[in-house]
């Protein structure tokens, strides 16, 4: 299983030596042709190239489950939680499922690909504009990069009663 | 440290918890005979001893006061039988029983809660005291406080003479117990006599012969070596020279009754009568009335059973001595070990790099450890298993209660209370079943016998609780043979309510029944003390399907109503039947199949709608093909080319229509992850998944559940 995941601590190890701002740490992936991020503190591991048991019964969006170390795990598909068009999974070797553990509910997550860590003021984030509320999204990340992140709602990820 | 308390706090709590249990059941039993009998008294005498030995050590002061005054009453009766109560007496000795156990009950869930206890217990003490008072003087009915309190030290003294206290003025004793079989009690008295001589204290003792006197060990081993103290400050620091003294076993500090009968401290019988007359005080006094009424304090010295192995001495009453209580949690990581293990058992022998392989002594020895591997699981999973008794003797008290306050005549018959299921199930489904019961009994069952009888039923209503095991699942069924539930009055109400989603001459009458486990519905108009608070089925739905449950209702109008609850066997392991539908693969419980055959087209039959039919052994079964019903793709869809699973569950069977059969194998079920609970999955025929040796998930059908599914 550890040759499956893949960690990302380049950038961790140099930001802890920065004063303490008030910083939350966040996972960057990219899904369809937009760029989220989740907080770290939700994330348990990347994995690749699972086993993915289909359901019966459950919408679109739910790949199906998975068995990671005999725990059994449900995969929701992003793109096709957002209503974007699935992905091409024969021609594409990034696709990864991001582990989560939001409320000590685990949920796995299927993106495109996977970015980068980074570390983010809390001053920086800002709320999503008033009248372009997307799915999933409660705030926007400005990197220095000149490019805008979205932050995953995880809470809203497990509240399947709102989905419903 | 912490640890110590917390694994004594732990020990009190299971051993008391078990007494009150005991003590509920022998209470229930007693009362339908109205009489105690003597052994009934005995062991009421016993448990009482105990709690209050064991409240005292653990200083839950409340807690031992009741059972201490309990034990008076016992005592009482114990000596002079139950004919000495006036039979009109004897039910209002089982409804203060009843209510002091309740009293024990709340006490002991705040000692388990961590919350403070009740320091105003003079209300019961007093009726306790009361109580014992008229039955001890009859002629002397008057029941004020102040005669209580004149009248208890008459059971004090008995108290006393049991002991053997000596006679002396002095108003403190303390009974010093040695260990038995230590030898030379005499001798060890006189160390105990000599190190206290040491503070200098004024007291006394006896025997009073011990140094020169080798006799006076028989008297000390029979009925312990008394000390007497004048100055109750001086207690503590006896009470410190003992513990620190080897080769006792333990000590009591006793009052002295007969010169309290006396009459020498008047303030004090004045203080409490106050306290008695009035019983809701402020916050402070109780504290002083509690610590005046601590005329026996009990505390074994370093071994914490003593009190209840003595009691057990004393009595032999059914002492669970082979019991040992484990941390829950222990148990849960030991099965999800096992389970692991059963894994990784068929992982190893099927493994394929052995395949084709001729290995004899390999196979030999795998064989040997598949057998272990599952006998070490029958046990896991036993270990986890607890009857439903507990729960159902519970029902008995309410039934009781219930028949009291509402003036309603019911009789409850349990079957199959010894059927087993896991514990923390039989814990999750203690609640609804009360409600459900407490519904039954407030508006399930006649108001009058006359009703019953004008409606030709037998006068006496009766509610059965029963459990049984069928296959996967435990069926918990309460049934009342009442009123019956009215569809057009749960229909009108449910419109009241706007809980209705479609026309109401669409709703079936399951559906109908169905309504009444919605939130915020309630049949009866009117809120009363046990049920109509508008909280209620929904509430024992939510309960049951915690576990993994489901609840229906089933009524006939005029004939009364059945509540089935469907209890899974947690975590249990099935035997299963691997099958194979497209890529997928699902577990079928070798439970639910009866048979497994293949058909060609001409056996199939078409009903009107064009569904399929099958024909086996003379009846006509439907056809299911799993692969339509979940929509997976698969290249076998003739009736030829794949197989049919004949499938029975409680009263539905019919035939599964699947690729082909994988082989049978022993699965643990996992539940599906909570996340996929918002989607209905339990009621589309899947009840879980399971592992297989490959790593694989098969998914576990619920074949009840995957019926009713396709009926809608």
């Amino acid at each position: 299983m550890s040759e499956d995941t893949k960690i990302i601590m380049d950038e961790d190890i140099e930001k802890k030596l920065e004063a303490e701002v008030e910083k939350e740490r966040f996972l960057t992936f990219h899904s369809a042709d937009l760029t989220f991020a989740a907080n770290t503190k939700y994330v348990i591991e990347i994995i690749t190239n699972h086993a993915i048991t289909t359901l019966p019964m459950v919408p679109e969006y739910i790949k199906g489950i998975i068995n990671l170390r005999g725990q059994i795990i449900p995969i929701v598909d992003i793109r096709l939680r957002l209503g974007k068009p699935p992905i091409d999974m024969e021609n594409n070797d990034t696709t990864c499922i991001i582990v989560l553990d939001i409320d000590s509910i685990s949920v796995g997550i299927l993106v495109d690909s996977v970015s980068q860590v980074v570390d983010s003021e809390l001053s920086k984030i800002s709320p999503v504009p008033v009248n372009n509320q997307h799915e999933l999204v409660n705030g926007m990340i400005s990197l220095d990069v000149n490019n805008v992140v979205l932050l995953l709602d995880c809470q809203q990820l497990v509240d399947t009663q709102k989905m419903m | 440290m912490d640890n110590g308390t917390d694994s004594m706090l732990d020990m009190y709590l299971f051993e008391t918890n078990s007494l009150m249990e005991q003590l509920d059941e022998l209470l229930i039993e007693a009362e339908k005979v109205e009489e105690f009998s003597t052994d009934d008294v005995n062991e009421i005498f016993r448990i009482m001893h105990t709690i209050k030995g064991s409240s005292a050590m653990m200083e839950f002061t409340s807690l031992n006061q009741i059972a201490h005054h309990i034990e008076d009453l016992f005592f009482y009766i114990r000596e002079n039988g139950m004919d000495a109560i006036a039979p009109e007496l004897k039910k209002t000795l089982f409804n203060l029983m009843f209510k002091a156990t309740d009293m024990l009950r709340s006490e002991i869930e705040k000692v388990e809660n961590n919350e403070p206890l009740t320091e105003n217990i003079d209300n019961i003490i007093g009726e306790i005291n009361s109580f014992l008072n008229k039955i001890s003087n009859p002629s002397d009915a008057a029941d004020s406080p102040a005669d209580t309190q004149q009248d208890s030290p008459s059971v004090e003294e008995l108290n006393m003479e049991l002991a053997h206290c000596p006679d002396d003025n002095a108003p403190f004793f303390i009974k010093v117990l040695f260990e038995e079989g230590c030898g030379m009690e005499n001798l060890r008295a006189f160390m105990l006599v000599n190190a206290l001589q040491d503070l200098a204290l004024d007291f006394h003792f006896y025997p009073d012969d011990v140094e020169n006197n080798s006799d006076s060990s028989q008297s000390i081993i029979d009925n312990g070596f008394f000390l007497t103290l004048e100055k109750e400050e001086n207690i503590e620091k006896v009470v410190n020279v003992i513990t620190g003294t080897s080769h006792i076993h333990s000590y009591e500090v006793i009052e002295n009754a007969r010169l309290k009968r006396s009459g020498k401290d008047p303030d004090e019988q004045a203080d409490i009568s106050a306290q008695a007359a009035v019983p809701i005080s402020t916050d402070d006094t109780p504290v002083k009335a509690a610590s005046i009424d601590n005329k026996n304090i009990e505390v074994p010295a370093k071994q914490t059973a003593a009190p209840a192995a003595n009691a057990a001495r004393l009595h032999a009453g059914p002492v669970k001595q082979s019991l040992i209580s484990v941390n829950l949690s222990k148990l849960d990581a030991l099965v999800a070990i096992v389970g692991e293990i059963v894994i990784t058992e068929s992982m190893v022998t099927s493994s394929p790099d052995i395949q084709g392989l001729k290995l004899d002594n390999f196979m030999k020895s795998s064989r040997q450890l598949g057998k272990l591997t599952k006998e070490l699981q029958d046990i896991a999973m036993s270990l986890r298993m607890v009857p439903v008794s507990g729960v159902f003797q519970k029902m008995n008290r309410i039934v009781r209660d219930m028949k009291q306050k509402l003036n309603k005549d019911v009789r409850l018959t349990i079957i199959g209370e010894d059927t087993e299921l896991d514990k923390s199930i039989v814990d999750g489904i203690s609640d609804p079943i009360m409600h459900i019961v407490r519904n039954s009994m407030d508006h399930g069952v006649e108001n009058t016998s006359e009703e019953r009888i004008a409606a030709g039923k037998d006068p006496q209503a009766e509610i059965i609780l029963s459990a049984a095991h069928t296959g996967s699942e435990v069926i918990i069924k309460v049934e009342d043979d009442g009123y019956g539930m009215d569809t057009e009055q749960i229909l009108a109400k449910a419109a009241n309510n706007g809980l209705l989603i479609k026309p109401e001459s669409e709703y079936t009458k399951k559906e109908i029944l169905g309504l009444l486990l919605l939130p915020g519905f309630s049949t009866n108009e009117e809120v009363t003390e046990y049920s109509g608070r508008g909280v209620g089925m929904d509430v024992v739905k939510r309960n049951v399907e915690a576990v993994g449950g489901t609840v229906s209702i089933s009524s006939e109008l005029g004939q009364g109503s059945c509540t089935t609850l469907k209890i899974p066997l947690t975590m249990a392991i099935v035997d299963g039947m691997e099958i194979a539908v497209g890529q997928s693969i699902f577990t079928v419980p070798i439970a639910n199949i009866r048979q497994s055959f293949k058909v060609s087209n001409e056996d199939v039959v078409y009903d009107a709608e064009g569904n399929e039919i099958v024909k086996c052994m003379d009846e006509f079964y439907p056809i299911i093909r799993v692969h339509q019903l979940y929509n997976v793709e698969t290249d076998v869809t003739s009736i030829e080319d794949g197989i049919l699973i004949w499938v029975e569950a409680s009263d539905t069977s019919y035939c599964l229509f699947v690729d082909e059969l994988l082989g049978e194998q022993q699965v643990v079920v996992k539940p599906l992850p909570t996340y996929l609970n918002s989607f209905n999955i339990k009621n589309s025929g899947i009840s879980g998944c399971t592992i297989l040796g490959n790593g694989n998930i098969s998914i576990i059908l619920d074949i009840l559940s995957l019926y009713e599914m396709t009926q809608y």
